[in-house]
C-alpha cells in the first residue's frame, strides 16, 4: 500500500481574473498554510506563464475562464514545462465534461468555486495530505470514458490503461453519492487507500491522453 | 270477381281460336315433275329431254357436271278457276324465273353469275284468272345452278292462299326471318366482347370468344344472303363461307381449351395452317373448294363434332360447374348439327338445316358464363380492393399513431432541451453572479458590509439553483436516484464537516420516473429538511429514507437532535415551506416531534 504523497501548498500560483475569487483563494490558503506561503496571483494565461518561468512553484490553482485563454490548455501547458507543479483546476458548478478534461490534461484535483469556503478548505487538506477528492458527476463522467474491467462499453474508450475490478467499484460507489468515509465502511478499506485509488484513476487518464498527445505529436512531426 | 272474368276472357280467346280457323282445303303438295337442262341464256323452255322426277330433285345425282339451267315442269289439276290459289315453291336453288301456264309471275335479280341466292327462303305466290284455268294448269320454274352446290327445285304446294301461306309462313320464319335474327345476335355478341378484349388484351378468353362468334356469323350469312354480295362470283362466296366455317370452329377450340387453361401449340397450330390453306385456296382457286366440297365435308364435320365432344369430356370428368354449363350449351347444337348432317347428305330431305337456330341458345350459354366469370373476376378485384383498403387504413392508422409518438417524442425532447438551455444559462449567468456575490461578500475588501444574513440568503439561492440544475440535467438520463446521490454526496460532506453523521437509504430509485417539477420538489424537501438539521437540530445523527414502495415515494428525514413541539412551534419559515412542498406533491407533512426527542419529518408522496 503506498503511503500518500503529502503536496505542499507553501509556494502556490493562483490564476484567477475575477477580483473577489482571488480573494477568497487567498484567505483560505493564509488560513490552511499560515506561516511561509509565498502566493503568486497570476489574473490571465500570459501572466501565469510567466510566473512560471519566473519562480518555482509547488501547486498551482488554475481557473477555467481567463481573459486570454482556457485554464485547461494552462494545465497542460505547465505539466509539459513545469512537470513539478501539482495542478487543481478550478471549475463552477460541478461541470464534468471541464473536470474530465482538466485531468486529462494532468491536473491532480479540482475545486469547485459554488462550495462553501468550509467545504473548499476540505478540499485543499484533503489534498494537502495527498488525497485526491471526487464527486459523484466527476465519477460518472470517468465511468463512460475509460474501459472498466469487465462490463463497462468497449466502445468511446480512450486508448489508456483499463480501469481495475477495485477501481471500477470504487468509481460506481462515488458515483451513487457516498463519500470516502461511507465507501471506506462498504469497502474494508482506509480513507487513504480510496484516495489513493482516486489518485491511480485520475493518472490513469492523465496517461491515456499523454499516450495519445505523444501519438498526435508524432503524427504531426513535432517529436522524432 | 276478377278470377271468374279472366277464364271467361280465356273462354271467349279459345273458342275464338277455334272459330276463327275453319278447317281449311288442305293443300295439294306436288312432287312429280318433268325436267329438262338447258344452257344460261335460255328463254323458253327445250322442246326435247324432259325427264320425269320426283321432288325435291339435286340435279347434280341426274347430270353431274352440268351447270346452268334446268326446267322443271309442273302440271296440277283445278276443278274452277273462280278464286285465286295460293302457289308455294318450297326451295330453289339457286335462283329461278318461274311461269304458270306460259305467264311469267316471278324472276330473280340475277339469273346468271353472280347468281340471286333464292335457296334462302320459300316462294309464295297468289294466281288468279285469266293466269289459272279451270282443268290443266302448268307450272314452269326455270333454276339456275352449279352441280358443285346442290341445285334444284324443292316441293310445290298448291291450294287455298290461307293454307298454303301459312305453310309458306312457317318455312319462310325457322329458314330465313330467325337466321336474320342470328346474325343481328351474333354481330352484337362478338362486337361486345371484342370490345372487352381490346379494353383488356390479356383477357384473350374473351378475345377467342369474340373471334368464333363472328366467324361463324359470317358463315351463317350463308342462310340470309340475297346475293353473293360482297363476292363476286357464287365460287368465292361459297369458298369464303367455308373459311369461316373452318376458322370460326378452330376459334371455338382455342376458345374452349383457353376457358379450360390449356395451350396446345402443336394442334392449335395445325388447325391454324389447315384454315391458313382453305383461306388461300379461296383467295386464288375458289372453283377448287366447290369441286372438292363433299371430300372436305367429313374433315370440317369432324372438327365441328370433336371440339365440342372433347370439351363435354373433359368437363364431365372435371365437374366444375361453369364447365358443365358451357359443356351443355354445347351439347344442345350437337344434335342439330346432327340433324343437319343427315340434311346435307340429302339422308334426310325436305327440311331446313336447323344448326343456326340452336346456335343463339348456345351463345346465350357461353355469355352467361364469361359473364359469370367475368363478375368472378370483378368480385375478386372488389374484395381485393375491401382488403387492401382494410389494410391501407389499419398501416394508415399505425404510421399516425407512430408519427404522433414520434411527434410527442419530439416534443418531449424539445421541451427537455429548452430546459437544458435555460439551466446552462441560470448555471452561467445567474449561477457565476451568484457565487462572485457571496465570494464579494465573504472576502470582499474591508469596507463591504459583511452581512452574514444576506451570504445565508445567497447560498441558499444557491443551493436551490443547484437543485433546479440537478434535477433538470438529470430529468433527460431520468431517475430521481441521480439527483439524489448528487444531493447525499454534498450533504454527507457538509453534515460530517459539521459532526452530524449521516446515514442514507435511498431504495427502488433506478426505475423512477417523475416529471422534472415533481424531482425538484422531492430534492427541495430533503435539502430544506437538512438545512433545518444543520441549523437548528444540534444532532449528531441524522437519517435520510426515500424509498419507493409500490405506487408511494416514501421520504423521511429523522434526527436526534434537540427536537421541538410541532403544536407550539414557531411556525418557522422552513417548516411551512416544507408543508406547501408537500402538497404540491399530493402529499402530507408528517411532524413528529417533541423537545429533547429529535424530529421527523415524512410524506408520502403518491405515484401517479
Amino acid at each position: 500500500m503506498t503511503v500518500p504523497q503529502p503536496i505542499s501548498l507553501s509556494r502556490a500560483l493562483i490564476v484567477e481574473d475575477n477580483e473577489p475569487g482571488q480573494r477568497r483563494l487567498l484567505g483560505l490558503m493564509e488560513t490552511l498554510v499560515g506561516e511561509g506561503l509565498a502566493i503568486t496571483v497570476a489574473g490571465s494565461v500570459e501572466e501565469a506563464k510567466a510566473a512560471a518561468r519566473a519562480r518555482v512553484f509547488d501547486v498551482g490553482l488554475v481557473d477555467i475562464g481567463l481573459p486570454d485563454g482556457n485554464g485547461v490548455d494552462l494545465i497542460a501547458w505547465l505539466r509539459t514545462w513545469h512537470p513539478g507543479i501539482a495542478c487543481l483546476v478550478i471549475t463552477a458548478w460541478g461541470d464534468g465534461d471541464t473536470v474530465l478534461a482538466a485531468l486529462r490534461a494532468g491536473a491532480i484535483g479540482y475545486l469547485l468555486k459554488d462550495r462553501d469556503d468550509a467545504e473548499l478548505s476540505l478540499a485543499l487538506q484533503n489534498i494537502q495530505r495527498g488525497g485526491a477528492p471526487i464527486d459523484p458527476f466527476v465519477a460518472r463522467r470517468i465511468l463512460t470514458v475509460l474501459p472498466g474491467a469487465a462490463p463497462a462499453p468497449k466502445t468511446e474508450t480512450l486508448a489508456g490503461e483499463a480501469l481495475s475490478e477495485r477501481e471500477h467499484q470504487i468509481l460506481d460507489l462515488v458515483a451513487h453519492g457516498h463519500n470516502n468515509r461511507q465507501i471506506a465502511e462498504l469497502t474494508g478499506l482506509s480513507r487513504f487507500t480510496i484516495e489513493d485509488y482516486t489518485k491511480r484513476i485520475y493518472r490513469k487518464l492523465a496517461v491515456g491522453s499523454r499516450a495519445a498527445a505523444v501519438f498526435e505529436a508524432q503524427a504531426r512531426g513535432l517529436l522524432r | 270477381m276478377p278470377r271468374a272474368s279472366l277464364a271467361a276472357w280465356l273462354l271467349l280467346l279459345v273458342s275464338g281460336c277455334v272459330f276463327a280457323a275453319p278447317a281449311p282445303t288442305p293443300a295439294l303438295t306436288l312432287r312429280s315433275a318433268e325436267a329438262a337442262p338447258s344452257d344460261w341464256n335460255a328463254t323458253a323452255p327445250p322442246v326435247t329431254g324432259w325427264v320425269p322426277v320426283t321432288l325435291p330433285e339435286d340435279w347434280s345425282h341426274r347430270w353431274p357436271r352440268h351447270d346452268g339451267v334446268v326446267w322443271y315442269r309442273l302440271t296440277w289439276q283445278q276443278a274452277n278457276a273462280d278464286r285465286p290459289i295460293g302457289l308455294l315453291i318450297n326451295q330453289v336453288t339457286l335462283a329461278d324465273a318461274v311461269y304458270v301456264n306460259g305467264s311469267l309471275i316471278h324472276r330473280d335479280p340475277s339469273l346468271v353469275e353472280p347468281l340471286s341466292r333464292s335457296w334462302v327462303k320459300p316462294q309464295y305466290f297468289v294466281v288468279d284468272a285469266p293466269t289459272l284455268r279451270v282443268g290443266t294448269n302448268t307450272l314452269l320454274v326455270r333454276v339456275s345452278g352449279f352441280a358443285h352446290y346442290q341445285p334444284g327445285l324443292g316441293v310445290v304446294s298448291v291450294g287455298a292462299p290461307a293454307a298454303v301461306y301459312t305453310q309458306y309462313h312457317a318455312g319462310w320464319l325457322i329458314r330465313y326471318q330467325l337466321r336474320l335474327y342470328n346474325q343481328a345476335f351474333f354481330l352484337a355478341m362478338g362486337v361486345v366482347f371484342l370490345v372487352l378484349w381490346l379494353f383488356r388484351p390479356r383477357d384473350t378468353l374473351y378475345g377467342w370468344f369474340a373471334a368464333s362468334t363472328l366467324l361463324i356469323g359470317a358463315w351463317d350469312w350463308n342462310n340470309v344472303a340475297p346475293s353473293t354480295w360482297p363476292f363476286a362470283s357464287t365460287d368465292a362466296f361459297q369458298s369464303w363461307n367455308m373459311v369461316f366455317y373452318v376458322a370460326g370452329t378452330v376459334a371455338l377450340a382455342v376458345f374452349l381449351l383457353r376457358f379450360c387453361g390449356k395451350r396446345w401449340p402443336r394442334i392449335e397450330a395445325a388447325l391454324w395452317a389447315y384454315t391458313g390453306a382453305v383461306a388461300l385456296c379461296a383467295a386464288f382457286a375458289p372453283h377448287l373448294l366447290g369441286v372438292w366440297r363433299f371430300q372436305l365435308a367429313p374433315i370440317d364435320i369432324a372438327l365441328y363434332f370433336a371440339v365440342p365432344v372433347a370439351f363435354i369430356g373433359y368437363a364431365l370428368r372435371k365437374r366444375q360447374p361453369e364447365m358443365l354449363i358451357l359443356a351443355l350449351c354445347l351439347a344442345l347444337p350437337l344434335l342439330a348439327i346432327v340433324h343437319d348432317v343427315l340434311r346435307f347428305f340429302e339422308v334426310i330431305r325436305d327440311r331446313a338445316y336447323i344448326a343456326s337456330i340452336t346456335a343463339p341458345f348456345t351463345l346465350i350459354g357461353m355469355s352467361v358464363v364469361l359473364a359469370h366469370r367475368f363478375a368472378a373476376a370483378m368480385r375478386q378485384v372488389e374484395d381485393f380492393n375491401y382488403q387492401l383498403r382494410a389494410r391501407v387504413d389499419s398501416a394508415t392508422a399505425r404510421l399516425s399513431e407512430t408519427l404522433g409518438r414520434e411527434h410527442r417524442l419530439a416534443l418531449a425532447n424539445a421541451q427537455i432541451g429548452a430546459r437544458l438551455d435555460l439551466v446552462r444559462d441560470l448555471h452561467d449567468g445567474f449561477g457565476g453572479s451568484l457565487v462572485s456575490a457571496i465570494a464579494t461578500l465573504e472576502h470582499g475588501p474591508a469596507g463591504v458590509n459583511r452581512d452574514a444574513h444576506a451570504v445565508d440568503t445567497l447560498k441558499s439561492l444557491r443551493d436551490d439553483l443547484h437543485l433546479v440544475i440537478n434535477a433538470t440535467t438529470h430529468a433527460v438520463s431520468g431517475g430521481l436516484a441521480e439527483p439524489l446521490e448528487s444531493l447525499r454526496h454534498r450533504w454527507s460532506e457538509r453534515l460530517d464537516a459539521a459532526g452530524i453523521a449521516s446515514d442514507w437509504r435511498l431504495v427502488g430509485l433506478d426505475r423512477l420516473q417523475l416529471p422534472p417539477g415533481q424531482s425538484l420538489d422531492v430534492l427541495r424537501f430533503v435539502q430544506e429538511a437538512l438545512t433545518n438539521v444543520l441549523k437548528h437540530s444540534g444532532a449528531t445523527q441524522v437519517h435520510v429514507d426515500v424509498q419507493c414502495a409500490g405506487a408511494t415515494l416514501e421520504v423521511e428525514i429523522r434526527d436526534d437532535g434537540r427536537g421541538f413541539d410541532p403544536s407550539s412551534h414557531p411556525a418557522g419559515a422552513g417548516l411551512a415551506s416544507l408543508a406547501s412542498r408537500a402538497r404540491r406533491l399530493n402529499a402530507k407533512l408528517v411532524v413528529d416531534a417533541a423537545p429533547g426527542c429529535g424530529a421527523c419529518l415524512r410524506m408520502d408522496v403518491p405515484l401517479m
